[in-house]
Parts: structure tokens; sequence; C-alpha cells
């Protein structure tokens, strides 16, 4: 189950941050989600460490922590997209196609041209666009 | 891992156990610590201590049931108590002595057999030789064989007459002993395998114990796979335990089973990472928690699993950052690794460390729980449950706990699970965990920021400060706050900023701190949080800060409250308070958290303004706060502060104007009411009589009575975003109506001079000439201002750029290193202007100068003559410019200034040649001109005692007449008086020397005679005196007011010369002109100068024009120091000028030839006999003109 997916802006600010839990634990998840900006740093700058293709936008696991697992995406404006989840058994494969919607659904939003560019995200179409993806997570493979 | 025993953490070090001959124990004991791998000694003094190794009789476990996995103590018997071999020694005096001490021999030897033999102890038997004198008796020695049972090769003798024959014994006993110690840990590892194969174990305890046993066996071996092997065989077998193993109640179970299981999680995590397995470990240590984080156990304890847990952690990282040294680069994995199984932070102990701290408080918040269930917190109070439980031990299985019945008998006694948790309880209340889990943050907290993992690092320190909140460290925890809170302010998160400046306020809260109190209030009041989910706040209070979950309704609640406060009102739930005793002043600046609360642009309308007018200067402000802020009054202060001004808010009761404070400009506004994101516009006249800069500083706004804010001004043309705003979606305005305002405008005005009303007129006309004093009149003539105090400043300036002086060209010579020098200022009336008052400045250098010039009513002048001297022609920018105040009063007014600057050209007035002649028709041989190669640059050659002539030419290079008034050739040095003598050339005296026009010439002549025979010899210089031809119509400007000096001296240095002594001189001789057909004769005068004979061929060529009698071409001698002369007689045989038939005379000697030259053999033939009217000078110096 995904518990938090976040937009982060290239200058690392929060653009987007929705938590998909029933518990309150919104703050807790914005802690995780913004000490994963430090992976993402380190993957960024050590591109041989990791050892996968220089163009590759998904960037994997990011880290585990308590119960949950944060996975990243950086689009090429370096823009981040960040996602937690409490499953422990995550296949890369869904966590890809989840990021491919994810990232079609941000460009859709913020092509609108009362968007502007580095400002938080705040369009309603967009919100649900994501929690229709975040719903369909993992089901996707038998579609 | 320090709660470790020292035996669980070191690998276990075989025994050797010594009996008997003490006083050899300590060498022998010393030389096996040192060997490699080591082995570890048991010393026992004599055979009656043997009983300690003797096994005590037990039952037999494989039927009974087992009371536990592990014994406590086992490992540590293995390793202290229970030897591996015995080494008997015997002093070799007893075993071969009489019979008696041979007796006694053989008992020892029994008893320690039958005490050896129950462990299947080696047993070696050492005969130690006293003296070298002892003969080895083989009968005894068979004898004592036989009796130990023991192969011939562990019956050792051990001489230790000398040094190395000690050492040589020590290295058999230490191989015999390692070897011994080999076999006897693998023998027993194989016996307890045996069992372990059989497989008719019946209690699945026993198998664990067994795989650990035989693990712990091949560690003594050093066989680390075997170990390794052993250990997670243990480890799984242990894991299938649970949930079928019924021996305990199921708390102490399930306890019992994770402690076993902690042990030998670490052995194998020990084994891994000091393998260098590091990639191994991790994943270990993920099953290790991913298997038994899940068995949280019975809710009453469930604070037992996470501190389980936490520990887990904690020594998995103490246990990395030990060999740390031993983890491979993350850039050594083959590529996919990280992806598909550890991430980057994994590798790092911080990680593990972080993780320990939260399962930590994961444990303190069940404990508190528990502690607050009513079940457990009904039946004992804290005093119950310290005596209930005194009588509980740790039992002697690992994991176990039992109740003390009688001290006396170390009787044991299973709990009951309810017992055991009234004891976990008891314990657990012990302990502080929040100095513990600080202290966990803390390290994992360092080790991130080494890591640069700032943001890590950062969660880390923002959860060890809520852990100070919690201990009520108010003042540790608002610093950590602070550097959290700036980290999250800087990188614009938001609800992370608002959580650690939610404690913050609480922290200020507590420690009396209003001004704090105010900052944070404010500051949070003013975060951009949207009005978004506001639901479930109640219910998860824990999960936030002291001020609750980011919401507009919050932000609205902080703004109410602090503007209570700062209106005067104390804040309820403490008695934080802002009075007239301490009243309280927030100060703004450009990087302050604040300017979203408070934010001042200020622009003028204008960029320059004149001094007195006014200009429209318009005032914005800001405020995000979630309500609408009324102010009471508003001061605008300004760097003169002349023209600073209140703003008064008309609908507020009017207190009167602060006292003590001198009353300024007041104005009064309908409303000051800032609103949300609405720029609060405000313009006003402003008038600054003071030219200069004019620049508003800051923006004091008075809200309440005691509560100022003072906001730094800025411009909205260079204005930043706010920081946390600028991400925001919200409606920007401009801070001005004028939009373009709002892009160029500046909080800064440039206050222009007053228009001068004097005049600088600068009067110089024409060029200067090099050399000479060339004055520039200045004249100030007041318009419409009277001068006071004004000052004349003067700038010579080359032209061309650069500066007056050039290093290349300064000339060692030259006294002055500046071309162009300012000499000196004359006074309106040619009084040296040094001549003045104290008060005066005065200050002439060589470029520059500066001098006060008096005051000056309206419709005065004054003037003054700048003298300036050219040393180099060069154009010159002469600046000259006055500063003046029009008003007496020097406080108040400016300086008015004027600039005027004129170029002069500097020119060189005249031009000096020169050149050197010899003699008319008389051609001294000068050896060095003949020897001379052609074109190469020489001193021009002059004849020794010989009359040589020098005319001197000099030409007036400027546009204006000028006037001659001396010609004479001056020694450079003191060598002329006896060198040479230079006369006056023929006549011409200096008084009548004419004036040169523009472009002439004049010409005058020396003869010069040198005295002394030198190679180089200084003829000195031509000093020419010259003035500017007086005008009639225009006074020359400087001699008529000033007298100085206006004749000018050019100098112009002659060449050196070489002066020989000439061998030969030949002189023509004839009349100066001949008539048509008149004879004339003609004589070639040689003289020898030598003493020397000479001989000398000459010829002669025939002329067409004369007719010749003589010899035409002989050679002849002539004596020393005396003379020849040939005698011609010639008729002229056409008129005009003739050339005489040349004579060439040869010296043989020297053979030089000497052709006298064309115009010295010409004559002029008249065609009859002429009436001459010139008088002879004239004629002479005619001559003279044209020869040259």
């Amino acid at each position: 189950m995904i518990v938090c997916v976040a937009v982060v802006g290239h200058q690392n600010n929060p653009l987007y941050l929705q938590s998909f839990t029933e518990a309150d634990d919104a703050l807790k998840l914005h802690h995780i989600v913004h000490c994963s900006l430090d992976v993402i740093d380190e993957r960024v700058n050590n591109p041989k460490k990791i050892g996968s293709v220089l163009n590759e936008t998904f960037l994997g696991l990011l880290y585990p922590t308590e119960n949950y697992k944060v996975y990243g995406y950086l689009t090429n404006t370096k823009v981040k997209f960040i996602l937690v989840t409490r499953d422990l058994d995550v296949r890369d494969a869904d966590v890809r196609n989840f990021f491919r919607r994810f990232h079609t659904a941000y460009v859709d939003a913020v092509s609108n041209p009362f968007h502007e560019p580095g400002k938080k995200i705040t369009s309603r179409i967009f919100a649900e666009r994501v929690s229709t993806i975040v719903k369909s997570f993992g089901l996707s493979a038998a579609v | 891992m320090e709660d470790y025993g020292e035996e669980l953490r070191t690998p276990p070090v075989s025994l050797v156990c010594l009996v008997g001959l003490p006083e050899l124990h300590s060498t022998i004991t010393t030389y096996l610590h040192s060997e490699q791998p080591p082995v570890n000694t048991l010393a026992l003094p004599d055979f009656s201590k043997i009983s300690i190794i003797s096994k005590k009789e037990t039952l037999d476990s494989s039927t009974h049931h087992p009371g536990g996995i592990l014994k406590k103590d086992w490992l540590l018997k293995h390793r202290t108590k229970i030897p591996g071999v015995v080494a008997a020694l015997f002093a070799s005096d007893h075993v071969y002595g009489d019979p008696t001490q041979w007796m006694q021999v053989c008992t020892d030897l029994d008893n320690l057999k039958a005490a050896v033999r129950a462990r299947n102890i080696k047993l070696v038997v050492v005969v130690v030789q006293s003296s070298v004198k002892d003969e080895a008796s083989e009968d005894r020695m068979t004898a004592l064989r036989k009796r130990a049972e023991i192969d011939s090769k562990y019956l050792l003798t051990f001489p230790q007459n000398d040094a190395s024959e000690l050492k040589e014994s020590l290295n058999r006993l230490g191989s015999i002993f390692a070897e011994l110690a080999n076999t006897y840990y693998r023998d027993e590892g194989r016996r307890i395998k045996t069992r372990i194969e059989k497989k008719n174990i019946n209690f699945m305890e026993l198998n664990v114990r067994y795989c650990f046993k035989v693990a712990v066996y091949a560690e003594f071996r050093r066989d680390w796979v075997e170990a390794l092997r052993f250990y997670e065989e243990a480890y799984h077998t242990l894991r299938e335990m649970i949930g079928v193993s019924t021996r305990l109640p199921p708390i102490q179970r399930l306890v019992e089973i994770k402690t076993v299981a902690e042990q030998l999680h670490f052995k194998v995590s020990t084994l891994l990472l000091h393998g260098g397995k590091v990639l191994e470990a991790m994943t270990w240590f993920k099953k290790h928690i991913a298997c038994y984080k899940k068995l949280i156990g019975a809710p009453e304890v469930v604070f037992l699993h996470w501190e389980w847990v936490s520990r887990q952690f904690l020594v998995f990282a103490q246990l990395l950052e030990t060999c740390s040294a031993s983890i491979p680069n993350t850039a050594s994995f083959p590529p996919g690794m990280l992806e598909r199984s550890l991430t980057e932070w994994e590798f790092y102990p911080a990680y593990y460390y972080q993780l320990a701290a939260h399962y930590l408080r994961e444990k303190r918040f069940c404990l508190e729980l528990a502690l607050s269930a009513p079940e457990t917190s009904a039946v004992p109070t804290g005093k119950d449950i310290r005596n209930g439980s005194d009588s509980v031990v740790p039992s002697v299985y690992v994991g176990q706990y039992a109740r003390l019945l009688e001290q006396g008998d170390a009787l044991e006694m299973h709990l009951a699970d309810t017992e055991y948790v009234l004891y976990a309880l008891a314990e657990g209340k012990r302990f502080q965990d929040s100095y513990e889990i600080i202290a966990l943050f803390k390290k994992s907290s360092e080790s991130y920021s080494s890591l640069k993992a700032q943001r890590m690092a950062c969660c880390c320190s923002n959860l060890m400060a809520i852990e100070y909140f919690a201990l009520s460290d108010f003042s540790n925890a608002k610093q950590l706050f602070d550097s959290v809170a700036s980290y999250y302010r800087q990188e614009g998160w938001v609800t992370l900023l608002w959580e650690a400046l939610g404690y913050m306020r609480e922290c200020s809260r507590r420690l009396k701190s209003v001004k704090d109190f105010i900052e944070y209030s404010l500051e949070m009041a003013a975060l951009p949080v949207a009005s978004g989910n506001e639901t479930q706040f109640s219910e998860g209070k824990g999960k936030y800060g002291p001020t609750g979950p980011a919401t507009l309704a919050q932000r609205e609640m902080i703004h109410n409250e602090v503007m209570k406060l700062v209106k005067g009102a104390p804040v309820t739930s403490s008695n934080l308070e802002v009075t007239a005793d301490q009243p309280l002043h927030l100060e703004i600046d450009l990087v302050s958290p604040l300017r979203a609360v408070l934010l001042a642009s200020v622009a003028f309308h204008d960029t320059v303004v004149k001094p007195g007018s006014s200009t429209l200067f318009t005032l914005s402000l800001l405020s995000q706060l979630p309500h609408p802020v009324e102010i009471d009054q508003l001061e605008i202060q300004f760097n003169q502060p002349i023209c600073n001004f209140t703003i008064t808010n008309a609908q507020k009761p009017q207190t009167e104007a602060v006292s003590g404070e001198q009353v300024s400009r007041s104005e009064i506004a309908p409303a000051l009411a800032l609103i949300t994101n609405k720029w609060l516009r405000l313009t006003y006249d402003v008038k600054s009589e003071q030219s200069g800069k004019l620049e508003c500083i800051s923006v004091i706004a008075r809200m309440g009575p005691h509560f100022s804010i003072c906001c730094r001004a800025e411009s909205p043309a260079s204005m930043e975003d706010l920081p946390l705003w600028k991400f925001e979606d919200r409606v920007e305005t401009f801070p001005t109506k004028d939009s373009a305002l709002s892009f160029s405008g500046q909080k800064v005005i440039q206050v222009e001079e007053l228009d001068p009303q004097v005049d600088l007129l600068l009067e110089a006309t024409g060029s200067a000439l090099v050399g000479e004093r060339f004055m520039v009149p200045v004249t100030v003539v007041s318009k419409g201002h009277a001068v006071h105090s004004a000052e004349l400043k003067i700038n010579l300036v080359d032209a061309r750029g650069g500066g007056l002086v050039s290093p290349r060209e300064t000339e060692p010579s030259s006294m002055d290193s500046h071309h162009v020098q300012l000499l000196n200022v004359w006074g309106p009336n040619g009084e040296d202007e040094s001549q003045m008052g104290p008060d005066e400045i005065r200050n002439i250098q060589q470029s520059f100068g500066l001098l006060s010039v008096p005051f000056l009513s309206i419709g005065e002048s004054w003037s003054c003559k700048l003298e300036i001297k050219w040393h180099k022609p060069k154009p010159v920018m002469l600046y000259v410019s006055l500063g003046y105040l029009s008003h007496d009063n020097e406080a108040s007014a400016n300086k008015v200034n004027i600039h005027k600057s004129l170029q002069i050209e500097g020119k060189t007035a005249v031009s000096i040649g020169h050149q050197l002649m010899l003699p008319f028709r008389r051609d001294p041989l000068l050896l060095t001109k003949i020897k001379a190669a052609p074109g190469s640059d020489q001193l021009a050659t002059l004849a020794f005692k010989e009359k040589n002539i020098l005319i001197v030419s000099a030409k007036n290079c400027a546009e204006i007449p000028l006037r001659l008034v001396s010609i004479s050739i001056e020694a450079g040095k003191d060598e002329i008086e006896q060198s040479c003598t230079v006369q006056q050339g023929c006549g011409s005296s200096p008084k009548d020397l004419p004036l040169l026009l523009p472009g002439e010439e004049f010409k005058h002549v020396f003869s010069v005679i040198p005295e002394v025979d030198s190679l180089k010899l200084g003829l000195g210089e031509v000093c020419l005196t010259w003035m500017r031809e007086p005008n009639s119509e225009e006074q020359s400007p400087a001699s008529s007011t000033t007298g100085v000096e206006v004749r000018v001296l050019t100098r112009h240095k002659l060449p050196d010369v070489n002066v020989e002594l000439a061998p030969l001189v030949v002189s023509l001789e004839c009349p100066p002109h001949g008539i048509l057909g008149d004879p004339f004769t003609c004589y070639v005068r040689i003289q020898n100068q030598t003493k020397l004979l000479q001989e000398i061929k000459y010829s002669l060529a025939d002329s067409q024009s004369f007719l010749l009698s003589g010899s035409h071409n002989d050679t002849i001698f002539i004596l020393p120091k005396s003379e020849h002369i040939l005698t011609y007689k010639l008729v002229p045989l056409s008129s005009g000028p003739q050339q005489l038939p040349r004579v060439t005379v040869t010296s043989v000697r020297y053979s030089a030839a000497l052709h006298p030259s064309v115009t010295a053999s010409t004559v002029f033939i008249f065609p009859s006999k002429p009436h001459l009217k010139l008088d002879s000078e004239a004629t002479r110096k005619t001559e003279l003109i044209a020869t040259s």
C-alpha cells in the first residue's frame, strides 16, 4: 500500500505531498520524504556507484526505514518524485510503472498555462489523478 | 555490545593446564601467550588442586528434559576452567630419585589421570631437569610413560641449563600443546557432532545446544567456516522452536529464545564481519530483523520486544563501527547489488544507530503504556514491585529468570509469567531511556553529518531535541531546534519547520523568554500553511509538536494569542507579558525569517532631486499574518535624521508623542491596517536641504503601548522574494501602484548640489615653450554667491593619459622626474602666495596644488597665476576646481564645486644643431679617419693643436618670434680649461644677435683648438639664452607683474671628439681668386710633424682650365719637424669657379693619401680685374658661410 507520494522541486522544496493513510502520521512522512532527498543527492552526485544507466530516471529503492520503503524518481528538470510504501515485498516493475504514470500526470499538471513553474501544485484534477494511480498500484500486473 | 560477556565478544583461546613446579609457570605462561595463536594457561601449583577440573556427575541429558537451551557459564567454563591439555611437571630428581620420591610421582600421576580421563583431556608429562648432572634413567622414563599411558612423544624432558636450551624446550612444549589442544577440541567437537548426526535427540533445546558447542569447539580450533556453519544451524533450529516448545510459560519462553537468538546472531555477525563478508553480514542482519521483528509477544511486555530490537540495531551498529576499516567501498560492489537489496545508508553505522534510537523510543512508549495500564498499575505500586522482584535473579540458563528461594542453598524455582512481567516492569522502570535515546540520535546525527547527509542528520537532531523537550531540558532542546529550523527554512519544508517552531515557541514559553516567544509565534503565524486537511487533530496529538498540526486554524489561533500579548494582555497559560518595564523591540533585517510578518518596501519616485525641493516617496508594507494587523504608528527613518517623520493611525486614540523625543514631522493616516498579502501603500512628500545621498533606513511599526518592530527598508527594485512564500500559489501584487516603479524604485535618492554662481576662468594663450616659466592666469568671479572658505585645486595630467612621469624616459641627468611641473602660484598682484596667513591652506606639489581663496562678496573677483614649467614637449591637461560654501555656516551648507580644464601644448622653442669642420685648405693626415671602416659610428676626430671650426645653428621651432640674447659654449665640467680652447668665431659679438622669426635659423661659428691629445674630449655645451619677443600690445604676462626672469637658457650638449696628433699636415696656399690670363702661384706645403723621415709621393692631375708649370709627380723625403713646399705657377684659361689641378699626396710610411676637397681646390676666376667695394671682413664672412 502506498502511504505517501511527493513531488520535490529542484531546490529540494516540496511541491506536492499527499499521504494516503488513515493514521495521522503526515508529519512523520514529511520527515521520511525529506530525508530521502539525501539519498537522491548521493546517487545523483555519484552515479557510478549505482552502476545503473545514466539516463535512468528511476532511482530505485532509496532506503528502508522502520516499516516503510522509499522509492525515488528523478525527472530531467531535476524534479523528484518520491513514493513511500508500507509493503514489504514490492516489485520493481510495479514501482516503475507507477512512476511512469505519475510522471505523465505531473507533466499534464505543470503544462497548465495557469501553473507557474516552481510553485506548489494545487490542481485538484492532479490530486484526483494521483489518488487513482495510487489506488491501482500493484494491481497493474493483473491488468 | 558491552552487555555481552567478554567470552562472547572475543574468539575463544585454547586452555592448557600446568600442574606442579610453580616456579616454572610464569615462564611457560608468558611464552604461550606470545605464541601465534596464543594459548591461555591455567596454572595449578600442586597436584592437590587438580580436583577443580574433574567432572561432576551429571544426569544424562539426553533423556531428561533440559532446563534451558544454553547454560550461561558453559562458554566461560571452557575458556577458563576446563583445559584441553594438562601438563604434569615433575622435577627430574624426583623421577630419578629414591623410591619414596618415585612413589609420590606415581601417586600424583594416578590422581591426575583419573581427573583427566573423565573429560578426555590430553595429558603431557614433562620431566624438568634441574641440573646437568642428572643422569637419565631409561627405566624410570619407560615406567613413567607406561604409568601415564601416553605416547612417548608426550613424555618430554625439559632441559633449561642456558637460554638457548630453555628456548628450545619451550618451543617443543608449545608445539606439543598446540597439537594436543587442537586434537582435544576436534575430538570434543566430533563427539558432539555425532550426537547431532544420530538425529535421536529428543529435545530441540539440546540440538541448539550441541550445535552451539560444536561451533565453539570449531572456534577454539580457529575453523571459522565450521563455526559459522554450526552457529547458523543453531540459529535456524532455534527459530523452529518458536511455537513448538512448551517447556516454559509463553512469555518467558519467547524471551529465552530471543536472548539465545541474539547471542547466536551476534556470533554469526561477528564472524561474517571479521571475515570481510560485509554484504553477507548485512543481508544476515536484515533477515534476522525481518524474522524476529514480528514476534512481538504478549501485550504486557511489548516493551521488552522493542528493547530487544533496539539492542539488535545498536549492537550491529557498534560491530560495524569497530570493523569499519574492513568495510569495502560501495563502488566495488557488482552493479545491481545495491538496487536489489541494500541501499547506501545501510552500509553505515549511522543508519543502525538511528533505528536503534527509534526502537528504543518505541520501547519507552510501550513501557509507559504498560505501566499506566490498569491491570499492572492497580496491583503493584512501585514499592511492591521492588519488594517482589528482589528475589528474582537470572537463572543458570541464558535468557531465563528464576526466583531465589533460599539464599544459602541457592535453590531456584521457575517463575510464573505474571511474576516475570512484574519483574520486567520493575526493571524497565529503573532505567532512564531518554538519555540513551539522545546519545544514540547524537551518534547517528554526527555520523550522518560526516557522510554529508544533512537532512538525515537534521532529522536525528530533531528527534534528539524532542527527547530533550520531553526531559524538560528546554535550553538544549531550543538550541537543537534552532539549527534544525534554519535548515528547514532554507529548504522550504514548511510542515517540518512548523513542528520545530512549535517546539521552540513552547521552549521559550517555559524559559520565560518573551521576545523569542513572540518571534516564533509571529513566524509561525506567517508561515505559508494552507487551509488543508484539518481533520482528526485531537486523536494524534502525540505525533505533532506542542502546537498541533500545521493548519490555518492553528495559525489564526497563534496570531490572536500573540497579538493579545503584544497589546499588553498577558498570555493565560504562562506569565509572559509585555509591559512598560519590559518593552519589546523586534528587528527584522533582510535575512530575517520574520520578513513574512512585516515587509517594508520604500521607493522614491525620482532618482535625483534638487535640494530644498520635495519629492514623492512611497512606503509599502506587506504582511502574511492570517488576520489584519492594526498599526498604531509608523516611524520612517532616513540617514538624514532631519527628514524622519511619523505616521499616526487616525483611528487609534492618540497618545501624546513620546516624551523626550524632539518633535519632528508628523503625519496622520486615516487607517493603518495590514491585510494578509495586500500591500499597504502610503505616499508622502520628502524634502531634503542637504545634498548627497538620502536613504530610507528603516521603518518602525508600533503596535500596542510597548511593542515595536523595526523593519529594514528595502528597495522594490532589489527586493528578494519571501523565501517560503515564493513557492506558494498566491496573488502577487506590486508594492507600488506604478508597476514601473516596482521594478526600478530605489530607497536611495541623490540630492544634487546647488548650481554654482561663480565663474572660474582659465586664460592661457597659445602654447608653452619648453624651459620657460609659463604663466596661466586663473580668475574667480563671484556672480550670485558670496564665496566662503573656498579652495582651489589644481591638477596637471598628461593629456595623452598616463602620468607625467615616465620611468623609461627619465634620465639620470634630469634633476626632477616630472616633465611638466607646477612651480608656483602667484597672487593677484604678483606677490608670492607663500606669504599668507597661518590658517590658509597652501600645498603645491609637482603636479598638484591646493590653495585657499579669500572671501569674496558678490560681484568681486580674485585671480592668481599658475607658474608651470615644461621640461619636455608634452601636451598637458590643466584641471582647476573651485569648491566653496555659499553661506558662512559651515555645518549646514554643502560645498559647491566648479570644474574647469584647459589643454596646453608644450613645445620646443629652439632646436640647436652643430657641425665640426677642418680649417680651410689645410688637411692634417688623421690616421684614425683613414683606417676607420666606412659607416662605423665613431666620434669625430680633430687634429691636435690645429684650429678646427665648429658651427652651431639654432632654429626657431615655435610659432612666435624669439629674441636671442646670447650664445656661448660652456665647459660641461672642468676639463675644458686645459683640454681645448674655444673661441668665439670670427667677429660677431653677442650683442647684436638677431630676432628669430618662426622657422628661421641662426648660425654661429666657433673655433676649437684641442690642447690635449685625448681619445675622448668633451667640448662642453652650447648655451643659448633667448626670450619671447615682448609684444607691445600684449604685455608679457610674467615680466611685467612678477619680475620673474623671462630669459630662458637652452642648453645643448656637444658630442665628445677624438683628438690625435696629425703626422703630416698638407696645406694648400693659393690666392682667393684669379684673373683670366693672369698667372698666380700656388703652394702645397707639406709639414712633417713627426720625428721620423717621411717619404712622400705626390702627383698632380692636369686641369683644362689652367696652364700649369711645376713637377707632376715625384717622391720626396721630408726631414723630421720640417716642411717641404711644392710650388706651381698657374695661368687661368677660363673664368668662373674653376677646379685647380688636383694634388694627391701619399705618405709611404702610413700608406695614406691625402686628397684636398673639391671645394678647397676651387678658385673663382674673374674675367677681368674686379673692383671690390666690400670690406674685407664681410667678404670673409660670406666665404665662411658659403663653405658650410
